[in-house]
């Protein structure tokens, strides 16, 4: 009876050292039964589980095999550049999310390794609008260096520094000199160092790599603001909204969904929640297709010829 | 073009200084002239001062030819003061240089010594206090570092030496040739005080290593590094201190000095971290050191030191997450620079580009604890990113100063489906002048669900020009 135990015993723990190898979710406190072994679908979200933090979205929970993990890389990415508000906002939600769930204790920080080409593209992260984001600033490092092998080198320093809970790894496209073995020992190192590290590809195609999940973020249309007694107000443009394809995850527990998510970010209470239904969805008022002469500018064109060459504002230096 | 220095061989050729070029090449075909570079020479001069600080830290360049060592408390180290002057002597002659020099009490006196006396035995030209009317009296009174018209004034009145001015009487000195000469006398009489001014910075702690065999790998020095370190840990444990900033003084066999800067974000005293520090330093440097033969001392300073004070580990909480985040810092600084890491912050200004700045992580993070914050009134939401230039975009607006109906950026058409303004923000007058535009900026989604920043700069009508729509930002 008693070897009978032990070899269980031996042989739960094998199992979760192959687990973690494999970066598969640990589920301690219920070991799945041996009948279950091989039938993925069977194994229940509700698990308790500790290496993950739930972002409560059910559809997306489950796709994920219980929601975020807590150390490991993950992907998100922007099918092309001018996408990457939403992707560069749902990396900063998750971030922020992080840092609310696991970080008060703890005392951690973001780090967020810029790619230069991008940010000229699409603009430089502002202080305020972090803020705004829900982000704290003084528990945000940046750093924008000139080459992807600065960049690596930073990421895996910050890793091994056990200072941060999220590293995000902006990177632009899909760079040659970041390929298998590169994704591979950040990983590695990110499981190793407890730490999440963010994988940003802004305008690059799917590729494979060693994350635990890929999502590919695309802009979706937010709600409106709520006023105090709950009533909504047409027009405005409330909480970031994002649609998410989920397009891997190493251990999927259940099938991927086959259309996006969407989801709302709500900085002030820096939650993910979902877009209510119970709002009717905007469509802007019509519009005549000739407006009249009666105003002043004509609605259907510009009110000037293009310019040539590079106009700039700010004529002096700011 | 005229000669302006010579070395012996020519001077016993018979050529002179401010010798036309032209003539001393008939007086001597094989005449090797080389250009005049002064700033060359001063460089020379000043690696020559930095090499010198083996001796002392306090080493000063003097003029165009001199230097001045205070050897106060450094010559037991070398065995003496006439030790210390030959051992000088012997390498810069190893090195081809005609060198003189002298010890005394009075920076004016050596001065003279090092250039009358310059044939002299050693022993002589180290000078006691009490001698020193002695050495001096013979010496011509150009020796006193007078100003050029006041030799030959002094030489018309029949005052050779410096004995000649030591026995008359000072007023009437003074009165006639200025109280410069006065100062000067006593200056080389040591009865008044003359400061040097070193070149570098003097360091509060330093260490240093001489080695019987040259390193140059780059391990070698690493190593010495640590060692150093660990041997300077102690002395700011004593003290109480630690340091922010040191310097690695590496001494090459040929003369060349190399200075090694790391900086750290908080005071340091653990000599791995110190080492760590010169590591990252090293990778970064890389062909910046050139070791050629191989440095034969390597010296440690502390340049600036912080009072370090002990702190108790709290129980609860380990608080190792700020010491990885500032030895992150440290790291990534000695690489890539110290304006490699960022914290973003924000500053009192209504102009978006200006509200908003990343400063040097490692400024932040020692400063973190006076910061002041002031609560910002209520403020429309801010983009996340943020265009250093607003893009120029092609806008129709159906009332002139109300949102867009539609706009073209970068060529492509976007459809503004729900739109929030404007937010107007009047230019700085105070920093911008009257004439800066104002912008009227709207928050903007497409039909994708894109959201944008757009301003439109000036007012129409109210402000000269025709406005133009911009976009200058990205929301999340």
């Amino acid at each position: 009876m008693a070897e009978a135990a032990l070899a269980q015993g031996k042989l739960l723990s094998l199992r979760e050292t192959i687990a973690r190898m494999e970066g598969k979710p640990l589920h301690r406190l219920e070991p799945v039964p041996d009948s279950a072994v091989g039938r993925p679908g069977d194994v229940s979200v509700a698990v308790v589980n500790h290496d993950r933090i739930a972002f409560g979205i059910e559809a997306l929970d489950a796709a994920l095999g219980g929601g975020l993990v807590r150390s490991g890389m993950a992907e998100i990415r922007s099918g092309s550049l001018r996408d990457s508000g939403a992707s560069t906002g749902l990396a900063l939600s998750v971030a922020a999310f992080v840092m609310t769930r696991q970080e008060p204790q703890q005392g951690r920080a973001v780090f967020f390794v810029g790619e230069p080409s991008v940010c000229r593209e699409t603009g430089e992260l502002l202080a305020e609008g972090l803020e705004d984001h829900g982000l704290a600033l003084d528990r945000l490092v940046y750093a924008r260096p000139r080459k992807l092998d600065e960049a690596l080198w930073l990421a895996e320093a910050a890793l091994s520094s056990r200072a941060f809970a999220v590293v995000v790894l902006e990177i632009a496209g899909n760079p040659a000199r970041f390929g298998l073995s590169e994704s591979r020992r950040l990983s590695l190192k990110a499981r190793d160092s407890d730490c999440l590290l963010l994988l940003l590809r802004q305008g690059g195609r799917e590729e494979a790599g060693s994350t635990i999940f890929r999502l590919e973020a695309s802009p979706a249309s937010s709600g409106l603001h709520l006023l105090p007694d709950g009533t909504p107000l047409r027009g405005t443009i409330g909480s970031a909204a994002f649609s998410l394809a989920i397009e891997k995850v190493s251990a999927s527990a259940s099938p991927l969904p086959s259309q996006g998510i969407v989801l709302e970010w709500n900085a002030h209470e820096r939650l993910f929640t979902c877009p209510s239904d119970a709002l009717p969805a905007f469509c802007p008022e019509p519009r005549p297709a000739n407006p009249g002469a009666g105003l002043p500018l004509p609605a259907d064109r510009s009110d000037r010829p293009q310019t040539l060459g590079a106009v700039l504002a700010f004529d002096r230096a700011s | 073009m005229r000669l302006l220095a010579l070395d012996e061989k020519a001077l016993a050729l018979g050529l002179k200084r401010h010798q036309g070029l032209a003539e001393a090449k008939a007086m001597c075909p094989q005449l090797d002239a080389v250009a005049a570079d002064a700033a060359a020479d001063l460089r020379f001069l000043e690696a020559l001062a930095d090499w010198c600080s083996r001796y002392t830290p306090l080493a000063a360049r003097d003029g165009t030819d001199g230097l001045f060592l205070d050897i106060t408390g450094c010559s037991h180290l070398f065995g003496g003061e006439e030790n210390l002057l030959s051992d000088l002597i012997f390498r810069l002659e190893a090195m081809g240089l005609a060198v003189g020099g002298a010890i005394s009490h009075a920076p004016g006196l050596s001065w003279a010594a090092a250039r009358y006396r310059m044939h002299q035995p050693l022993e002589s030209r180290i000078i006691r206090p009490d001698t020193a009317g002695a050495v001096l009296s013979p010496l011509p009174v150009s020796a006193l570092r007078l100003e050029a018209e006041t030799v030959p004034l002094l030489m018309k009145a029949g005052l050779r030496t410096i004995g000649d001015l030591m026995c008359l009487p000072r007023a009437p000195l003074a009165r006639r040739f200025g109280s410069h000469l006065i100062k000067r006398l006593d200056q080389a009489l040591g009865r008044e005080d003359e400061p040097i001014s070193p070149r570098l910075p003097v360091a509060g702690l330093s260490l240093e290593r001489r080695l019987a065999e040259p390193v140059a790998r780059e391990e070698d020095l690493l190593f010495m590094a640590g060692e150093l370190s660990r041997g300077l840990a102690p002395m700011l444990e004593e003290r109480g201190l630690g340091g922010r900033l040191f310097e690695l003084s590496l001494f090459r066999v040929d003369g060349a000095v190399f200075h090694v800067h790391a900086g750290s974000s908080r005071p340091l005293r653990d000599p791995a971290r110190m080492e760590a520090l010169f590591a990252g330093r090293f990778t970064a440097l890389q062909d910046d050191i050139d070791a050629g033969y191989g440095f034969e001392t390597l010296r440690l300073s502390v340049s600036h030191a912080e009072p370090l004070e002990s702190r108790q580990m709290d129980l609860a909480r380990p608080s190792r997450s700020t010491e990885g985040l500032a030895d992150f810092i440290d790291q990534a600084s000695a690489r890539f620079g110290a304006g490699c890491l960022m914290m973003p912050v924000t500053r009192e200004s209504h102009l978006p580009e200006r509200a908003s700045a990343f400063v040097h992580a490692q400024e932040v993070l020692s400063a973190a604890d006076h910061a002041m914050r002031s609560s910002q009134p209520y403020r429309p939401a801010r983009p996340i990113r943020l265009f250093r230039y607003p893009e120029r975009v092609e806008a129709v607006a159906e009332v002139p100063e109300g949102p867009p109906v539609q706009f073209r950026w970068r060529r492509i058409l976007h459809r503004v489906v729900k739109a929030e303004g404007p937010e107007r923000i009047a230019g700085e007058w105070w920093l911008d002048g009257e004439e800066a535009l104002t912008r009227d900026y709207f928050r903007i989604e497409d039909e994708a669900g894109r959201r944008y920043w757009l301003f439109r700069e000036g007012l129409y009508d109210r402000e000269p020009g025709v406005p133009r729509w911009f976009l200058h930002g990205l929301f999340a």
